[in-house]
């Protein structure tokens, strides 16, 4: 393998987007529910990296640290837009209820049953699941989300045991 | 004792380390409840993981040049307005700069006209401290200096001597004035040193009043000591009561560098 210094800069970020930008994407959707969002973030992550010019020291809790703050911008501005579409909905307009459970054993749709669930987590909750099921490892997933690294494992195992309750809750056994 | 939570999690996810990864193995290889928990803990992995790929989009086509390319096509810089005000602010610093390095510059009449230009508001020029590393070498116009509880003037010859013209004023520093170039000043704690250049100088002292004790020596002699209200000797005096001192020229052969200094002033 080549010597880190010898790399030029860019070749890293070439290197690191191929590795990154699909787990990246993925995280982004499944958290946010929206293919175009994640996509937009995901690239805007990438775009600020290379324009830092260099690596962080740990350029994949970086990334996903920047993907979720552009996320949450995101999120504020689609917020802030809908409250001034749709006045007479008010707090509820950024956030739609999950569906019932009657109408998501109509529908049918997984998408739709594995969302509700998701949506029932915690956020932080949420986010540690998804990270973990896109392979981050611990010490990412600790410095992305600002807990303790020590805990983590505990941490998972509580937020994939509450999703399962969640689910099965919802929709029964899967 | 059993495995934790945290290191069957750890265990399945590969985030042990080596050595609490072989205690996990060997215990896990005679533990059946732990082998149970493990199994359950993995297979609830591997269910909700299936569970969650049902969240997924196709992957967009990015390429990561394209990334670099509109990262660098979107860097900010600074816009017009922003750049025209760094410029400002950049050829002010450079003004500056400049007129420091006149001022400072040996024989530069910078000086001067700082001094006469203060003067003429009303003002005087704040005199330098008489403290170590308080003094900044004038060009030769002149210096001014606290005369704290002592101040010794130490002239150096110069190769045609020169003359001083002592007067006591009611300011509240020791002003020492002498043409462009005459000079270069010197000093330290309580300590004037005046090394007089090649041509013949006259030099003007003023003393404040108030000041409790000041020496004026050329080389090892001491021509004059103001202390208190007394000054002595009361030699000849000038047409407005100025006490007129010869600084000696520098006798042959004696390098003007020499350190003919006393190092403690004589007291009375």
């Amino acid at each position: 393998m080549e010597p880190e210094q010898t790399r030029s800069f860019h070749d890293q970020f070439v290197e690191l987007f191929q590795a990154h930008f699909p787990r990246i994407f993925r995280y982004v959707d499944r958290l946010s529910g929206e293919a175009e969002t994640a996509a937009d973030v995901a690239q805007e992550a990438f775009v600020r990296l290379y324009q830092r010019g260099s690596l962080p020291d740990a350029p994949e809790a970086w990334l996903i640290s920047v993907a979720m703050n552009l996320l949450r911008n995101t999120r504020s501005t689609q917020s802030r837009r809908l409250r001034l579409l749709t006045p007479a909905r008010g707090e509820s307009a950024h956030s739609d209820p999950a569906p019932a459970p009657d109408e998501l054993a109509e529908a049918g749709d997984s998408r739709l049953r594995v969302r509700a669930a998701l949506d029932r987590m915690s956020e932080k909750e949420r986010r540690m699941l998804l990270l973990r099921a896109e392979d981050y490892r611990y010490k990412d997933i600790a410095a992305a989300l600002g807990v303790n690294e020590a805990s983590i494992g505990v941490l998972l195992a509580r937020a994939r045991r509450r999703f399962r309750e969640i689910y099965e809750e919802l929709h029964g056994a899967p | 004792m059993h495995l934790d939570e945290e290191e069957i999690q750890r265990h399945l996810d590969g985030e042990l380390p080596p050595p609490a990864e072989l205690r996990c193995r060997e215990h896990l290889a005679e533990c059946a409840d732990c082998r149970r928990r493990l199994a359950d803990a993995e297979r609830e992995e591997r269910e909700v993981e299936t569970l969650l790929h049902a969240l997924d989009d196709p992957l967009p086509r990015i390429e990561a040049e394209a990334l670099a390319a509109r990262a660098v096509a979107t860097t900010p810089g600074p816009r017009f307005g922003e750049l025209t005000w760094v410029r400002r602010a950049a050829a002010i610093l450079l003004a500056i700069g400049i007129a420091g390095v006149a001022y400072a510059l040996p024989g530069s009449p910078a000086q001067k006209w700082v001094h006469a230009f203060v003067e003429k508001l009303g003002g005087r020029p704040e005199p330098h401290r008489n403290g170590p590393n308080s003094y900044r070498p004038p060009s030769g116009a002149g210096i001014s200096v606290f005369p704290d509880q002592m101040l010794v003037i130490v002239f150096r010859s110069g190769r045609h001597g020169g003359r001083v013209a002592v007067s006591l004023t009611d300011n509240r520093e020791v002003e020492v004035q002498a043409p462009p170039g005459a000079a270069t000043y010197a000093s330290a704690a309580g300590r004037l040193t005046i090394e007089i250049g090649d041509a013949p100088a006259v030099f003007e002292i003023r003393i404040p009043r108030s000041a409790p004790r000041v020496e004026v020596w050329a080389d090892s002699d001491r021509l004059l000591l103001k202390e208190g209200p007394r000054v002595t000797p009361d030699g000849a005096r000038g047409a407005a009561g100025e006490y007129l001192l010869q600084l000696p020229p520098r006798a042959p052969g004696s390098s003007g560098s020499a350190p003919r200094i006393p190092q403690k002033s004589p007291g009375p």
